[in-house]
């Protein structure tokens, strides 16, 4: 359970939130609905410490997560449009340096299996510069799949299924469905209609938003 | 709950191994500083004229200046890219801490950029006809200062994060940090050429890079995570 009590987030001078309250249930998938530029992805970044909070909490189970932010980071994997992956270097790469940063054990099936679990295995060694769209948002999902291996209780996606084909969207549900089977929470920033799997909350900001956006 | 406790010398090389290799897939990006020193160096005498003695009297701060103008532009892509493509945000959202990272990337920086100067700068020395018996103080004197100016880099680096117009910005703001080891890394060179002892000159070097070694991955830390807080 994650508890979001009464949030203020500016993002340069701009107030994107300002008393934002809502709760996020463990073990569900929570949507945030939003128009464009209503702060969905500003609200992915400050549960994901990157952008700080300039009043509120954030409490997790009771317990403020940036008191230990440490421990919040590596409970956590955030992706966004950016994915993080560097062109110099193959998607297999890629995938490696980012579990040694998480400090995760680093063997070469997890990382088969990873990468399979995508769909990525026949462009294992290609370079990031060489991909499409599509390819890098699936090479920056197979990250995804070392949850099941390692102590990961949230998945923080910003428009996951951007780019992605049909065969790709459907392992995307798999992987999903799984982890909540796992008893992990997944917040999903996203304008598309309908959800990725059945059950799910949401989590409209437009209607929780106290101040319009300036 | 039992957490894995992080390796952080581990982390740390091997985010030095990650930067190497990413930049020496584009060589292209190191060849042409080597190739723009090299212009500096040749430019130089060209503009002084045929006669030696005058040359004497510039040639070290010449090769000083002509690496620090060298390296200059290249430091801004030290962390340019990871910001942009998100690698930065990835780090920050990972337990290892932002400041080993930076030292990494400053360090990595130095292996990858300014090691190759330094061992082609007998080439320079002798283009610009320095005596061999201060071939090799250059080369330490050199090796020291360009780890600083690395240190220096990549602070402006992280200041200029996601500013427009940023590599001209730049060098307005490192130059003055860089001074220091200009005066003192030229030092080392000019008191062999006078017969005395480079020592004095050498340790002040070696202090204003123990300096900025300790402040640069803190300051830089903090740039940054206001760069990705926006």
């Amino acid at each position: 359970m994650l508890n979001l009590k009464n949030l203020n987030i500016h993002r340069g001078s701009r107030i994107v939130f300002s008393g934002l309250n809502a709760e996020i249930k463990t073990s569900t998938l929570t949507l945030i609905k939003g128009k464009n530029g209503s702060g969905k992805s500003t609200l992915l970044r400050t549960i994901a410490g990157l952008t700080p909070i300039e009043g509120g909490e954030i409490n997790q189970n009771g317990v403020n997560i940036f008191h230990a932010k440490e421990q919040w980071v590596r409970k956590l994997i955030f992706i966004d449009n950016k994915n993080g992956l560097s062109d110099e270097l193959t998607v297999r790469e890629n995938l490696l340096t980012w579990v040694k940063i998480k400090g995760w054990d680093t063997n070469k099936e997890n990382l088969v299996l990873a990468l399979e679990s995508v769909g990525m295995q026949k462009y294992m060694n290609f370079y990031i510069s060489q991909c499409s769209d599509g390819l890098k948002k699936r090479a920056a999902l197979a990250r995804l799949y070392f949850s099941f291996f390692n102590e990961v209780d949230f998945w923080l996606l910003d428009e996951p299924t951007n780019a992605l084909d049909h065969s790709s969207y459907l392992l995307l549900q798999s992987l999903l469905s799984k982890f909540i089977k796992m008893k992990g929470s997944i917040l999903i920033a996203s304008h598309d209609k309908k959800s990725l799997i059945k059950d799910y909350d949401t989590l409209d900001i437009d209607k929780l938003r106290n101040v319009k956006t300036i | 709950m039992n957490y894995k406790e992080l390796n952080w010398i581990y982390l740390f090389i091997s985010h030095i191994k990650r930067d190497i290799l990413i930049n020496s897939r584009s060589l292209f990006d190191i060849v042409s500083i080597f190739g723009f020193m090299l212009l500096i160096i040749i430019l130089f005498p060209m503009g002084i004229g045929p006669i030696q003695e005058k040359l004497d009297i510039v040639s070290n701060a010449v090769l000083w200046i002509g690496l620090i103008i060298a390296i200059i532009p290249s430091l801004e892509k030290m962390i340019q890219r990871d910001y942009t493509n998100g690698w930065l945000d990835q780090i920050a959202t990972s337990p290892i801490p932002l400041e080993i990272v930076l030292l990494a990337k400053s360090i990595s920086h130095w292996i990858i950029v300014i090691i190759p100067l330094i061992i082609t700068s007998p080439i320079f020395a002798i283009l610009l006809g320095l005596e061999f018996n201060q071939i090799p103080w250059l080369i330490l004197s050199m090796s020291i200062g360009g780890l600083s100016i690395c240190f220096i880099g990549i602070i402006g680096a992280a200041l200029i994060l996601g500013a427009r117009r940023g590599n001209v910005l730049l060098p307005v703001i490192i130059l003055p940090l860089i001074i220091p080891i200009l005066i003192f890394g030229v030092g080392v060179n000019e008191s062999i050429k006078i017969g005395l002892s480079p020592l004095p000159n050498l340790f002040l070097l070696i202090a204003f890079s123990l300096i900025y070694l300790v402040i640069s991955p803190f300051i830089s830390a903090i740039l940054i995570r206001i760069a990705i807080s926006r």
